[in-house]
C-alpha cells in the first residue's frame, strides 16, 4: 500500500511544471557559478604558485641567516573544496613571514595575488549560497499543497476511507517528495563534479569526494528540513493560498532576514576592552627586553662596550655594509616586534677580536626574544581570541537558529572553510616557526658568524626544515561537521513527529 | 476604476499577508534606526576628531614656516561621513576614509621632498573572521524584502480573481479592459505603500527624535527622493507580478515563476555576474605595479643624480632640487592616480554589467543619494584632487608675496620660511553635491523607468488579449 502511494505522489510531482522549472533553475545557476569559480580558483592557485616559487627564490638571494626575518615566507594553498563552500578560504591572508620575533596568526597574513580592493564590494557565491536560497525554496514549493491541497479538492477524505495509517500517507509524501527534490541536488552537483574533473588544475583526491559526499548528505538534511517545514504549514492550514503564503514569509525571515537581522545587531554589542591593556603589556615586555640588550652593550668590558648608544647595528665591525629593521606595531592585532640586524661582506682583520663578540651578543639577544615572545604569546593569544574570535563564535552561535546557519556551518567544516579549517594551517605555521628556531638553536646559528657576516661560508637555506602543509582528514572535517548535522536532523526528527501528531488528530 | 482600487485595498486589508508584511517590515525598519543611532554619533566623533587633527597639523605647520607647509603637505583628508548612512552602508567598510596628501619622501632633513597624493585601501576582510552578512539598510529592506512582498501581494491578482471565476463577472460590465489592470494596480500599490510607509514613518521618527542626530533640509530632499525610487522600484515589482498572474492559469503556479525569476534576478545574478566580469577583465597587479614605479624612479633618479647630490647650495642646485622634489611628488601622484583609474575602470566595468538586475539598479540609486558607497567615494576623491591644487596654488601665491624668498618651492634655502597664518591656508571640506548625484544616476533612474514601463505595457498587451 505503502508503494502504491509513494508512486501516485511521485508521478503526481513529477510531471508538474514546478518540478521542470525547479530541475532548470538549479541546474543554470550550479553551473553557472561552477564555471566561475572554478576560474576563480585557477587564478588563486596560479597566483599560490607563483608566490612559492618567488619566496623560494627570494630566500637562496640571501647569504647571512639574520635576513630570514624578511624572506622565509609561507604562502596557503587556495582549498579547491571552496568551490562548494568559499568561508573563510578567499577572505583571510594567504601569506605569512616565519620568523622567531612573533608568533604567526591568522591576523598577521597578507594576501598575495590581490590587487584590486574595489572588488572586495561584491560578494562572492558558492554552489552551498545556490543550494541554500533554490533547493529551500523548492522544498517549500513542493511542500505547501501536500495536505493543505488533498484536502481543499477532497481526495484526502477520499483516501482515508482506505483502511490506511495516517503516518503511512506521511511518510509517502515525504519519500516522493525528497525523491524529486533529489533530482535537481544530484544532477547538478555531478554537472558541477564534471566540470571540476574535467579541469586540468584542479585535483580531487579519493578523501575529497568522501567530504563531497558528506556536502551532499548535509544538504539533504537541510532540504527535507525545509520540505517539513512546508509540511507542517500545510498541514496547519485550511487554504493552500494562505499556506503558499505563509511558506514564502518563513523562508523570507528564515532564509534572508534572520542572518542579516541578526548579524547586524550582534554588531552593536560593545566590544570588550581587552586590545588596549593587552597591546600595553606586550609592547612593555619588548621595551623591557630592549633595556636589557642596552645594558648587555654598554657593559661589555673586554674590548670596551660593544655600542655606545646602546644601538645594535655596526657595531664597531670595520666591513658591515648595511643594517636593516625588522619591526611591526600594529596595534589592531597587538602585533609589536622590534629588530635590527646588519650584513657584513668581509670583515676586516683590524676588527676580528670583535666578532666573536657579537656572535655572542647575538646568541645571548636571540635566546631573549624568542622568551618574550613566549612571554608575549601567553597575553596575546587570549587577546586575540577575545577580539576576533568570540564574535564571531557568537555570531556563528546564532545564525544557528536558522537552518541556514546550520548548513552554512557543517557544509563550511566538510570543505575545510570554516575558521578551524583554517587555523589548521596557521598552526601548522606556528609548528614550523618552532621548528626553525629549534634548527637554530641545535645548530647554534643564532651565536654563528653566518648570522651577520658572509665572508667564512655562507647561510645553506636547504638545511632548514622544509615547510609543508596537509589540509586535515576527513575524520576530522565529519567530527566538525557532526554537531551541525546532528542538530539538523534532530530538527527534522522533532518537526516530523509535530507533523503527524497535527495530522492524526486534525479532522478532514 | 476606483471602485476596484478600493475593492483590492479592502480585500488586502484583512489578509495575513499584510499583517505579515507589516510586521516584517517594522521590525526590520526598527532594528535599522536603532543600529544606525548606535553607530552613527560614533562615525561622526571619529570624524570630527579626525577634522581637528589636521587642523592642527596645519596650524603648527602654519605658524612654523611656509616652507614646512609645502613640504609635509595637508596630511590625511578625511571622508564626511553621511547622515543618511542609514539608507545605504554602500560598502563603505571596503572603502577608504582617507586619502593622504602629505608623507613627503626624504633622506635626511635636507634632502626632503615634497607631499604627494596616495590612495590607501582598506582590507577590513583580512582581520575579519566574522561570517559575512548583507549590512540591514534601507538598500537590503527595499531590494530584497520589499520587492519580494510586493510579488506575494501581486501573484494571484488576476489569476486569483479568474480561478474563483469573478474576473468573468467584473469583465462583463461595461468597464474597459485598462481601467481594471490599472485600478488593481493602484489597489496593489497603496495595499504595499501602507506598511512601507508605516515603517517608514517609524523608522524616521525614531532616528529623529535623537538630539545627536540632525537631519537637514537637503537630507530631507534626498530622502524623499529615496522615497519615490522605492516606490518606483515597487511598482516594477507589482508590474512584473501583474504581468505573470495574466499570463499564467493557476495562482500558485504563478507564484512559483515568480518566486524563480526572483531569485534568478535578485539574489544570483548580480553576484555572479558581478564575479564574472570581476574576474575576466584585465588588472594591473601590484607586482607590476611596482615593478614600473621602480623603473620610472630610476629614470629619474639619473637624470638629476649629478645636479642635486652636492653639497653646494648655489642657486643652481638649489633650482634643480626644487625640480626635482617637484618632478618625483608628481611621479608618484601620477602613479597612484593611474592604478587608482585601472582600478575604478574595472570595478566600473563589473558594475555596470550587473545593471541588468533592478535590485542593483536600486541600491546604486540609493547609494548615490544616501551620500554613501562607490559614486560618493569617487566624489570625495576628486574633491580632494580639487584641494591639493588649490593647497598647491595657495603655497606658490604665498611665497610670491615674500620679496625675500627666491621662489623655489620644496627647498628650505630657495623658500619663504616665514610663518603664515593658519586662518589663510585653504581648509579641505568634503562637500556632497546633489546635482552631481543626479548627473551620475541619470541613467540608472532612466533604465529603472524603462524596465517599469517596459514591464506596464507588456502586462497590458497579456491583459488585453486574455481570454476569460
Amino acid at each position: 500500500m505503502l508503494m502504491t502511494l509513494i508512486r501516485r505522489e511521485l508521478l503526481d510531482n513529477l510531471m508538474t511544471f514546478r518540478f521542470a522549472a525547479a530541475v532548470f533553475i538549479t541546474l543554470l545557476l550550479v553551473v553557472a557559478n561552477t564555471v566561475v569559480l572554478l576560474k576563480d580558483y585557477e587564478q588563486r592557485l596560479t597566483a599560490y604558485n607563483t608566490a612559492t616559487q618567488e619566496s623560494y627564490q627570494k630566500l637562496r638571494e640571501e647569504r647571512v641567516y639574520s635576513r630570514y626575518a624578511m624572506d622565509l615566507i609561507v604562502h596557503r594553498p587556495p582549498n579547491p573544496l571552496s568551490i562548494f563552500n568559499l568561508g573563510l578560504d578567499k577572505q583571510v591572508g594567504n601569506e605569512i613571514a616565519v620568523y622567531h620575533a612573533f608568533v604567526p596568526t591568522i591576523w598577521d597574513a597578507v594576501k598575495h595575488g590581490a590587487d584590486n580592493p574595489f572588488l572586495n564590494l561584491f560578494t562572492s557565491i558558492d554552489i552551498v549560497l545556490v543550494f541554500q536560497g533554490v533547493l529551500s525554496l523548492l522544498a517549500l514549493i513542493f511542500a505547501y499543497d501536500a495536505l493543505a491541497g488533498e484536502r481543499e479538492r477532497g481526495t484526502l477524505r477520499l483516501v482515508l476511507t482506505h483502511p490506511i495509517q495516517r503516518g503511512h500517507i506521511l511518510l509517502a509524501k515525504y519519500i516522493s517528495a525528497m525523491l524529486c527534490l533529489l533530482v535537481p541536488l544530484l544532477i547538478s552537483l555531478l554537472l558541477s563534479i564534471i566540470l571540476l574533473t574535467t579541469s586540468t588544475t584542479i585535483s580531487l583526491h579519493a578523501d575529497d569526494f568522501l567530504r563531497i559526499g558528506g556536502i551532499v548528505l548535509t544538504s539533504l538534511l537541510y532540504v527535507s528540513l525545509f520540505y517539513l517545514i512546508g509540511l507542517c504549514i500545510s498541514a496547519m492550514t485550511r487554504r493552500t493560498s494562505t499556506a503558499l503564503m505563509l511558506c514564502m514569509f518563513v523562508w523570507g525571515v528564515l532564509v534572508l532576514v534572520y542572518p542579516n537581522l541578526i548579524l547586524t545587531a550582534v554588531d552593536i554589542v560593545p566590544q570588550p576592552n581587552t586590545q588596549i591593556s593587552a597591546y600595553h603589556q606586550i609592547k612593555q615586555m619588548w621595551e623591557e627586553l630592549n633595556r636589557e640588550k642596552k645594558l648587555f652593550l654598554r657593559n661589555d668590558t673586554v674590548l670596551g662596550p660593544l655600542s655606545r648608544n646602546g644601538e645594535d647595528w655596526g657595531f664597531r665591525l670595520k666591513g658591515g655594509e648595511y643594517s636593516f629593521l625588522r619591526d611591526e606595531d600594529k596595534p589592531s592585532t597587538l602585533l609589536y616586534f622590534y629588530q635590527s640586524g646588519f650584513y657584513a661582506g668581509k670583515i676586516k682583520a683590524e676588527s676580528e677580536p670583535h666578532v666573536p663578540l657579537v656572535q655572542n651578543y647575538y646568541g645571548f639577544h636571540n635566546r631573549e626574544i624568542v622568551s618574550t615572545v613566549n612571554r608575549t604569546w601567553l597575553v596575546r593569544k587570549p587577546a586575540l581570541e577575545a577580539i576576533y574570535v568570540q564574535p564571531a563564535n557568537l555570531g556563528q552561535m546564532l545564525l544557528k537558529f536558522s537552518p541556514v546557519g546550520l548548513y552554512d556551518a557543517a557544509t563550511e567544516a566538510w570543505a575545510g572553510t570554516d575558521l578551524e579549517g583554517i587555523q589548521d594551517f596557521f598552526s601548522t605555521v606556528q609548528r614550523y616557526r618552532r621548528a626553525v628556531v629549534d634548527y637554530f638553536y641545535d645548530k647554534k646559528i643564532f651565536e654563528s658568524r653566518q648570522w651577520f657576516a658572509a665572508d667564512e661560508g655562507t647561510a645553506d637555506w636547504d638545511a632548514l626544515p622544509q615547510f609543508a602543509f596537509h589540509r586535515s582528514d576527513t575524520d576530522i572535517n565529519a567530527k566538525r561537521a557532526l554537531p551541525d548535522m546532528l542538530l539538523l536532523l534532530t530538527m527534522n526528527v522533532i518537526l516530523f513527529t509535530v507533523i503527524m501528531l497535527i495530522f492524526i488528530k486534525s479532522e478532514v | 476604476m476606483w471602485h476596484i482600487t478600493k475593492r483590492e485595498i479592502y480585500d488586502n486589508l484583512n489578509s495575513l499577508r499584510f499583517a505579515l508584511t507589516t510586521v516584517l517590515l517594522l521590525a526590520l525598519m526598527l532594528t535599522n534606526a536603532i543600529v544606525h543611532l548606535r553607530e552613527h554619533p560614533n562615525r561622526v566623533e571619529k570624524y570630527n576628531k579626525a577634522v581637528t587633527a589636521y587642523q592642527n597639523r596645519l596650524a603648527s605647520y602654519a605658524n612654523e614656516s611656509l616652507y614646512l607647509l609645502a613640504q609635509q603637505g595637508p596630511g590625511d583628508l578625511h571622508k564626511k561621513p553621511s547622515p543618511l548612512h542609514f539608507c545605504a552602508e554602500g560598502g563603505d567598510s571596503f572603502l577608504s576614509g582617507t586619502v593622504n596628501a602629505g608623507d613627503p619622501f626624504g633622506y635626511s632633513e635636507d634632502m626632503t621632498g615634497v607631499w604627494k597624493l596616495s590612495y590607501p585601501s582598506v582590507t577590513p576582510n583580512l582581520e575579519n573572521v566574522r561570517p559575512d552578512a548583507i549590512k540591514l539598510d534601507w538598500g537590503f529592506i527595499i531590494g530584497y524584502v520589499l520587492s519580494l512582498v510586493a510579488l506575494l501581494f501581486t501573484f494571484d491578482i488576476i489569476s486569483g480573481e479568474r480561478e474563483r471565476g469573478t474576473l468573468r463577472l467584473m469583465l462583463a460590465n461595461a468597464i474597459p479592459r485598462h481601467t481594471v489592470l490599472i485600478g488593481k494596480f493602484l489597489g496593489a500599490l497603496i495595499s504595499v505603500s501602507i506598511p512601507f510607509m508605516l515603517s517608514v514613518l517609524m523608522n524616521l521618527l525614531v532616528i529623529s527624535t535623537a538630539s545627536n542626530l540632525h537631519l537637514n533640509a537637503e537630507a530631507w530632499g534626498r530622502l524623499g527622493i529615496i522615497f519615490f525610487i522605492s516606490i518606483l522600484y515597487m511598482s516594477l515589482f507589482l508590474v512584473l507580478g501583474l504581468l505573470v498572474s495574466t499570463r499564467v492559469r493557476q495562482s500558485a503556479v504563478s507564484l512559483v515563476v515568480l518566486l524563480l525569476v526572483w531569485v534568478t534576478l535578485v539574489v544570483f545574478m548580480p553576484n555572479t555576474l558581478a564575479s564574472m566580469t570581476g574576474e575576466f577583465s584585465p588588472s594591473m597587479l601590484s607586482g607590476e605595479f611596482w615593478k614600473r614605479y621602480r623603473q620610472l624612479h630610476q629614470e629619474l633618479d639619473e637624470k638629476y643624480e649629478d645636479r642635486v647630490w652636492t653639497d653646494e647650495s648655489d642657486t643652481k642646485t638649489l633650482t634643480a632640487r626644487s625640480e626635482y622634489f617637484a618632478k618625483h611628488a608628481a611621479l608618484d601622484e601620477r602613479l597612484n592616480e593611474d592604478r587608482l583609474s585601472l582600478q575604478i575602470d574595472q570595478f566600473r566595468h563589473a558594475r555596470s554589467i550587473i545593471r541588468v538586475s533592478p535590485v542593483t539598479i536600486v541600491q546604486h540609486l540609493l547609494e548615490s543619494f544616501a551620500g554613501t558607497g562607490f559614486e560618493r567615494h569617487l566624489q570625495f576623491v576628486e574633491n580632494t584632487q580639487r584641494y591639493a591644487l588649490q593647497f598647491r596654488e595657495f603655497i606658490v601665491d604665498a611665497d610670491r608675496a615674500d620679496p625675500e624668498s627666491l621662489h623655489l618651492i620644496g627647498v628650505r634655502e630657495g623658500m619663504s620660511e616665514k610663518p603664515v597664518s593658519p586662518k589663510s591656508v585653504p581648509k579641505f571640506e568634503d562637500t556632497l553635491n546633489l546635482n552631481e548625484d543626479f548627473n551620475t544616476t541619470a541613467m540608472e533612474l532612466l533604465l529603472l523607468v524603462l524596465f517599469v514601463m517596459v514591464l506596464m505595457s507588456a502586462a497590458y498587451l497579456a491583459f488585453v488579449r486574455v481570454e476569460v
